[in-house]
């Protein structure tokens, strides 16, 4: 249980950081995910029951805070839950983290939670949706796997000991 | 049923996905629901509190900048200022030989911007003041170079903002040269646009965009934007038109809400009108 209390903390520190950190280092409103990285981690340590049950909390509490569409985030953040989820291995958590399979983890979740959130999302709209996802979701799924690497970087630290 | 529990069992990840894949459909079509915008003004005031904090934190470069452009508005501003009370003065006269009223002047409330949501074109900015301050929903929001967006949730301390630059966000305008009435849109990248002008009307490159007396959100007047592009598009009757929004969303800092600019009395004719046309 304190574990659960744990993560909604962290949870919502990161949507904090989103909304102020993020934008300091958005590249023409492009941002990082920054909630999809603590997902994916979520998955790879814990499982997918975890990382779909705090994506969908997570995508909730963001999509509360920040005056989006109330359902939205939490649709497309469980659904990328459930996907990092199949990557989780028990044996195999130190290995995924510390190598670049982490990022690649990162990257496809979050093609496929751009892909969601945007279908959804740009409904009955005049928005160009094929360019939102290819262009501004293709793009913020790069920004956001290159943010992975940093915390690859700091696991390939921790688990020196396992080469 | 035992074999019902064993499939569930077997299948929970699967299970559990459908079942908050339907609780956020189900939300998604309650957005509207008063119990959820109280959940959402108590979530607003929790988050604000820990942005309002971090917001303490200078964004060192970002004053720096903000100094130089300063200066240089500075200069502008004081000739702009003398040119302006000869302007006033006349204008003035001029009223007072027609009989005309002073035009309304609005309260505004000064805010800073603590949060700012540009993740995936959602386009939100959360401010510091929030109801004790006069905040209320649908007030609009502008800054010193023009129409920022509407309020859309609002706690006791805090509120957030929709910006221009939103997929929900609509509102009327008008080409302040030629005074032809559009409505106002976003193209979904970092210009906005026009919508239902006819191609008979005149608008050109370099016109600037203004808030127009229809608008429920804004006051008249209010720079918009600048038209960039006009294009006659052969397949509609309409004409294609971009505006570069006068407001840099990214660099959005302070910002004022007017609270004195819904007037009850007009949304309510309008809506019991509507509803009569029903």
């Amino acid at each position: 249980m304190s574990r659960y209390i744990k993560f909604i903390f962290i949870s919502i520190i990161f949507i904090v950081l989103q909304t102020t950190v993020a934008n300091i280092i958005s590249i023409r409103g492009i941002t990082p995910d920054f909630l999809l990285i603590w997902i994916v981690l979520i998955a790879i340590r814990y499982g997918q029951i975890e990382s779909t049950l705090f994506g969908f909390t997570i995508g909730l509490l963001y999509d509360l805070a920040t005056g989006g569409v109330i359902g939205l985030s939490s649709l497309s953040k469980s659904v990328s839950g459930f996907m990092a989820g199949y990557f989780f291995n028990e044996n195999k958590t130190e290995i995924t983290l510390s190598t670049y399979r982490f990022s690649l983890i990162v990257l496809l979740t979050s093609l496929i939670h751009n892909l969601f959130y945007y279908l959804i999302y740009l409904q009955g709209s005049e928005i160009n949706t094929f360019r939102s996802i290819v262009v501004i979701g293709g793009i913020t799924a790069l920004y956001t796997t290159t943010f992975s690497l940093l915390l690859v970087f700091i696991f390939m630290r921790k688990y020196s000991f396992l080469r | 049923m035992q074999r019902i529990l064993t499939l569930l069992i077997e299948f929970k990840e699967y299970f559990i996905l459908t079942l908050l894949v339907l609780l956020s459909m189900i939300l998604l079509t309650l957005n509207d629901n008063p119990q959820l915008k109280a959940i959402r003004s108590y979530t607003v005031a929790t988050i604000g509190i820990i942005q309002n904090t971090l917001a303490l934190v200078p964004n060192i470069f970002e004053l720096q900048r903000e100094n130089e452009v300063l200066r240089k508005l500075n200069v502008t501003l004081l000739d702009e200022v003398s040119r302006l009370r000869e302007a006033k003065l006349e204008n003035a006269r001029l009223r007072e030989l027609l009989g005309l009223k002073e035009k309304i002047k609005y309260q505004f409330v000064s805010s800073d911007v603590i949060g700012k949501t540009l993740h995936l074109q959602r386009n939100t900015i959360t401010l510091n003041v929030g109801r004790n301050n006069g905040v209320n929903l649908h007030m609009p929001v502008v800054s010193d170079q023009g129409a920022v967006g509407r309020v859309i949730a609002v706690s006791s301390n805090y509120s957030i903002v929709q910006l221009l630059l939103n997929k929900d966000f609509r509102t009327s305008v008008k080409i302040q040269r030629s005074r032809v009435d559009g409505i106002l849109g976003w193209d979904g990248s970092d210009r906005l646009m026009i919508k239902n002008v006819s191609k008979k009307q005149d608008v050109k490159v370099g016109d600037t965009a203004i808030t127009s007396e229809y608008s429920k959100i804004f006051p008249p007047d209010i720079k918009v934007g600048v038209v960039i592009s006009v294009d006659e598009n052969p397949i509609t009757l309409f004409k294609d038109i971009l505006i570069e929004p006068s407001v840099d969303f990214t660099r959005l800092e302070q910002v004022f809400v007017i609270t004195s600019t819904v007037d009850t009395q007009r949304v309510n004719l309008e809506s019991k009108f509507m509803e009569r046309k029903k």
